[in-house]
């Protein structure tokens, strides 16, 4: 194959953002639009003030043009990051967060910070927390065996840093470890 | 390292030597073990690649010895602190020991394997979380390089990794400058 090899093992951040701008969130449109029909769905309309759940590529487009505000998921605040936070730093599992935090985060935290109440601390709070769920997956490290290896809760992008060393240490003890011959 | 006919590390890692000693006389093939004799006798010893010594194991031409990479001292050292071992030394060129390893652990009988098996896994796990927490390290350094007081032990660390580990090591930092990209960089621009 004519790809680098870290490419064939696993896709690239970039990639994973663009999968998870299909999502879904709330804005509050300042712009009238009728119902728009797209390949992935029909979203609309657009009636200021009132809400409405559009995807998040779409609604960076629109937030870039100052046509509308994001109005964050309510996962992406200071005091449930802050108490996710705490959680993750006192007990030894992964705590439960949706699987494309990281990607959505970031993309409504670049796009459209003002939006967003304390988005400095949270930016902050994300990062607290991505280094303590990394502490953890280093702990995963020393418990892999050539057969399985079980992180729940583990989000999209941290199994995406993870995988191409995982799988390749998973498949080198696969080769190093007798199996007991099959009675 | 899978026994793969067209993998290239498969192929590195028979190139090893190991010490044979012939049960049977072979006539006229003096010259193929360097000296001036005409016959290779029995009970000659020679290093013979693996990939040669694989035919001559299995007619029961020859038997070997346990190669000195995965000999008593280099396992008594290995359980004393698998970090400290210089994997890379003890192989040749290539340095692949875990290759090596397996070569030979398919070899050897049923006993014997299981002790080289131990042997191998547990120095791998042992080193794993070195390996790739330098790996990361590195990666968040970016180009510059490292330092610090630990420094020297990390740095005699990765002049030891086997040539599997390199892999490993190559892998992680790849993936972890990726995510550190991704992290720092505000691509507004692009939208």
């Amino acid at each position: 194959m004519a790809l680098p090899q870290s490419l064939r093992t696993s896709v690239t951040p970039l990639e994973l953002e663009l999968i998870a701008s299909e999502q879904l969130v709330e804005i509050v449109p300042l712009i009238t639009m009728e119902k728009t029909a797209f390949i992935s769905g029909a979203y609309g309309p657009l009636r200021p003030p009132a809400k409405c759940r559009i995807p998040l590529w779409m609604a960076t487009n629109l937030k870039l043009k100052k046509k509308c505000h994001i109005v964050p998921p309510e996962w992406l605040s200071a005091d449930f990051l802050q108490e996710r936070l705490a959680r993750e730093t006192s007990r030894p599992e992964f705590s439960k967060l949706p699987l494309r935090f990281a990607e959505i985060a970031k993309v409504i935290l670049d796009v459209a910070s003002d939006d967003v109440q304390n988005a400095d601390k949270i930016k902050s709070l994300l990062k607290d927390l991505r280094e303590a769920r990394q502490a953890k997956s280093r702990d995963g490290l020393q418990k892999l065996d050539h057969s399985e290896l079980s992180l729940p809760n583990l989000c999209s992008m941290e199994i995406n840093e993870i995988r191409p060393f995982f799988i390749q240490a998973m498949g080198i003890l696969t080769q190093l470890v007798r199996e007991p011959p099959a009675e | 390292m899978e026994n793969d006919y067209f993998s290239i590390d498969a192929i590195l890692a028979e190139n090893q030597k190991i010490q044979c000693t012939f049960k049977v006389d072979i006539p006229d093939m003096g010259h193929l073990a360097g000296g001036s004799d005409h016959d290779i006798k029995s009970l000659t010893k020679a290093p013979i690649p693996i990939w040669l010594a694989y035919i001559m194991l299995f007619s029961d031409w020859a038997d070997f010895t346990i190669p000195a990479p995965f000999g008593t001292r280099v396992r008594n050292a290995l359980k004393a602190e698998p970090r400290s071992v210089k994997l890379s030394n003890l192989v040749g060129a290539g340095g692949l020991w875990y290759g090596f390893g397996k070569m030979i652990m398919d070899i050897l009988s049923e006993e014997q394997a299981n002790g080289i098996s131990e042997v191998l896994t547990k120095a791998f796990k042992g080193r794993l979380l070195e390996v790739i927490d330098q790996a990361q390290h590195f990666a968040a350094l970016g180009p510059a390089g490292g330092g610090g007081p630990s420094a020297d032990s990390a740095q005699s660390f990765r002049e030891g990794l086997d040539g599997t580990e390199r892999e490993l090591f190559a892998l992680a930092q790849e993936s972890a400058k990726r995510m550190k990209r991704w992290h720092e960089g505000n691509d507004k621009a692009r939208r």
